[in-house]
């Protein structure tokens, strides 16, 4: 296996009677672009407060870069980037007097603040608002900002609560895309986030919280056939009597787990194939159909996106 | 992609570099160098007492002898002056040992100023005690002194002033300030001339000294509300900005972020001081002010600045919001300072008179405490020392006579007592602020 590079076992958090965070853990491999999703509520934040070192944990142990948050927390501290979902933002600073302060903060000699300053920069294209003021920036400017000030050490982690949120679609895109190039320069991203797009589109690892617990975790490709354990493809025809005709087709095939008529749109009959073949079986499922004289008016096999996952391993539960 | 990340997860194994292990060290030996000077004058604080109480015959001479020899003053003057030097020591070692895990470059050249400022203590007054406090300092400062590259300019501090300086702001500040200041002193001057005048007794220096001590006077009123606003908001604007746990992930040690914090207020509030020193020097034309007074008076509003500043900085450490914290700052002022000291110096009154002046030990007893109560508000302290000064020609020790029975006891003037007792209220309030700073929510 990867090394873990974010590893929990059975964390909690509690505040008073409610347990915030309930027995999580958490596996986060080396290099991944971890996209840790769940409702608003669900413990995200504090569990990136426990992994930063900012909170202590109830129970359980967290290793942020093979450093107990418990026992080494500078180690932890040098070790992450972090940006939490309020972006902490000096009004009487300029753009460059901000990183130059957080870089002297990680002990940065002067002598090579100057040229990291530049470089941070023009990483996240805020070169030419060198001298601007922060408040002056606009919301994904000061994110793109916020970026940059956690990449002043040259950690190995950086740690992201909600980055994209409350931004316009196009500084989500930036944002966006800026991860992925930092995650191409080695960097491991752990972010949080309710926005299904975001994680779906950019992350290698998911990991879905609900109620202080990990509901399931993986790869993308372990989460989609761990929670999808079959296709499903769609298929529209004319009327009832073609649609009958067709199940009774399709039911006894191999593979075919299940067949179901579903509601009609637009004065169409619709199908959905349960199948658990590969695509050689989806296409002899069509060529049978077509061999038959049954008029196929749409074939297609859906997607199953975050969303439908999301839905389904989690119960809405959040206390 | 994952191994070629791998080698990055290779991060320092320990979690102090050598650097912080060092500094850590350094401030070490310095705390070890308060606790050593602490038991030195609790120890000699017991002697005296045996010696005053006479249980043990000669010890006064004695110790005169063994701790301040080269001092000619009376016995007692010595010993109470040996106590006080050490309390000195133990503030400044305190505030170094801060100062180094702050990485602050004062402290790298202030550990090897206090032993050097030490061992001339020994040379000059025989003042032996201070060998204890050179030894600590020395072996403090060859610690550090290997790596001078650890000190720097506090990153805090820095960020601060340039918001702080930036713009016309500061400089509009500065010129009301001036301008008001100014045009007190001349409406002062206007009032008292006509007054003057009508009495006749048209002595130049008593308008010399009532200028100087008006512009004193509103000048250490102008600290005391300034000083806490300065600080109060320090920690608790970093919360409210929500950029204080941004710096709490980042590898800045608390003390350089209180110290931080503390440096810039403090330096603004210097910088209104230094400011006004040329309307002080009017006095001068009239005459009737001694440089010792200006000095003097300098001394007291920049340890009521710094003390007071530092009790803002405490009360932003402890509380959530700024409004808070301003209120509790200028309540623990007005109680300590002002209501604790006047209710207990009524009720002294009141024992006064209620025992007579029969025992000199009783009036001797009631004579300190009076005098303490003076130190602890700088007002108080600025008056009762300007008395002294004008009146008696005295700045430090002085022999007092008791009415009870004739005998002489020694006391020493409140601007002494006043720093020492402000000064490690600083220190002790800095060493608080840092260590909640330092603490994880739990």
């Amino acid at each position: 296996m990867t090394d873990l590079i974010i590893e929990t076992q059975d964390l909690r958090k509690r505040f008073g009677k409610f347990d915030a965070v309930n027995g999580l853990s958490l596996a986060v491999p080396a290099g991944s672009i971890y996209g840790f999703v769940g409702p608003n509520g669900a413990g995200k934040t504090t569990t990136m407060r426990m992994l930063t070192t900012l909170t202590r944990p109830t129970a359980g142990e967290a290793w942020v870069a093979g450093h107990s948050v418990l026992k080494e927390p500078r180690a932890v501290r040098r070790a992450i980037g972090y940006m939490p979902d309020e972006f902490g933002v000096y009004d009487d600073m300029r753009v460059w007097e901000y990183l130059d302060f957080f870089a002297a903060c990680y002990d940065i000699p002067e002598n090579n603040r100057k040229r990291l300053i530049d470089d941070l920069l023009e990483l996240v294209d805020l070169t030419h608002r060198r001298d601007d003021m922060v408040d002056k920036l606009s919301r994904g400017m000061k994110q793109r900002l916020s970026l940059a000030r956690t990449l002043a050490h040259d950690p190995s982690v950086l740690i992201l609560d909600e980055p994209a949120s409350g931004l316009d679609p196009r500084a989500r895109v930036e944002i966006r895309e800026l991860l992925v190039e930092l995650a191409k320069m080695g960097k491991t991203i752990f972010f949080s986030s309710h926005i299904l797009a975001d994680v779906s589109e950019i992350c290698t690892h998911i990991g879905i919280i609900e109620a202080g617990q990990m509901v399931a975790q993986g790869s993308m490709q372990e989460m989609r056939s761990q929670l999808m354990p079959h296709r499903e493809i769609l298929v529209t025809v004319r009327d009832a009597d073609t649609a009958e005709k067709a199940l009774s087709l399709v039911a006894g095939l191999p593979g075919v787990v299940n067949v179901q008529r579903l509601d009609p749109r637009g004065g169409r009959s619709r199908l959905r194939i349960d199948y658990t073949g590969d695509d050689e079986g989806v296409a002899a499922i069509n060529q049978k159909l077509a061999a038959e004289n049954i008029a196929v008016l749409g074939f297609t096999e859906e997607t199953k996106d975050l969303e439908a996952m999301f839905m389904r391993v989690t119960k809405g539960v959040v206390t | 992609m994952i191994e070629e990340a791998a080698p990055l997860i290779e991060m320092p194994e320990e979690a102090l570099t050598p650097r912080e292990h060092r500094l850590e060290r350094g401030a070490a030996v310095l705390r070890w160098g308060a606790i050593a000077n602490t038991a030195l004058s609790v120890l000699v604080m017991l002697l005296a007492l045996a010696g005053g109480l006479r249980l043990i015959p000669d010890l006064f001479p004695t110790l005169h002898a063994a701790l301040l020899a080269r001092v000619a003053a009376p016995d007692d003057a010595a010993i109470a002056g040996v106590i006080l030097l050490t309390q000195v020591n133990i503030s400044l070692l305190l505030v170094l040992m801060v100062g180094i895990l702050a990485r602050e470059v004062w402290a790298l050249v202030g550990v090897w100023l206090l032993a050097l400022v030490n061992l001339a203590a020994v040379a000059v007054f025989g003042f032996t005690p201070a060998l204890l406090t050179v030894v600590f300092a020395v072996w403090s400062g060859i610690v550090i002194t290997r790596d001078t590259g650890a000190f720097r300019l506090n990153p805090v501090m820095l960020k601060e002033l340039r918001g702080r300086m930036r713009g016309v702001r500061a400089f509009f500040v500065l010129t009301v300030y001036l301008a008001l200041m100014s045009s007190f002193t001349a409406l002062l001057y206007l009032v008292y001339i006509p007054v003057n005048r009508a009495t006749g007794s048209a002595a130049a220096g008593e308008v010399g000294r009532v200028l100087f001590m008006g512009i004193v006077g509103i000048e250490l009123v102008l600290i005391i509300f300034i000083a806490p606003a300065f600080t109060a908001g320090a920690i608790t604007g970093e919360r409210e900005r929500q950029t204080y746990d941004l710096l709490r992930t980042t590898l800045l040690p608390s003390p350089s972020f209180v110290l931080g914090k503390l440096e810039s207020a403090l330096s603004y509030v210097l910088l209104l001081l230094l400011a006004a020193i040329p309307l002080q020097s009017i006095a001068f034309l009239f005459g009737g002010v001694t440089e010792g007074e200006l000095v003097l008076s300098f001394v007291v509003l920049t340890v009521t600045a710094i003390t007071l500043g530092t009790v803002g900085i405490y009360f932003s450490a402890i509380t959530p919001r700024t409004l808070t914290a301003s209120v509790r700052s200028y309540s623990a002022t007005l109680i300590g300072a002002f209501v604790a000291p006047i209710v207990a110096s009524i009720v002294l009154s009141v024992v006064r008179t209620a025992l007579g002046l029969s025992s000199p030990i009783i009036e001797a007893a009631l004579v300190y405490v009076n005098d303490f109560l003076v130190s602890l508000n700088p007002i108080a302290t600025a008056l009762t020392t300007q008395e002294l000064l004008i009146n008696r020609q005295v700045v430090g020790f002085w022999t007092d006579t008791l009415a009870s029975n004739g005998s002489t006891i020694p006391r020493v003037s409140p601007w002494i007592t006043f720093t020492i007792i402000y000064l490690v209220v600083s220190a002790v309030l800095v060493v608080l602020s840092i260590r909640r700073t330092r603490k994880v929510e739990g």
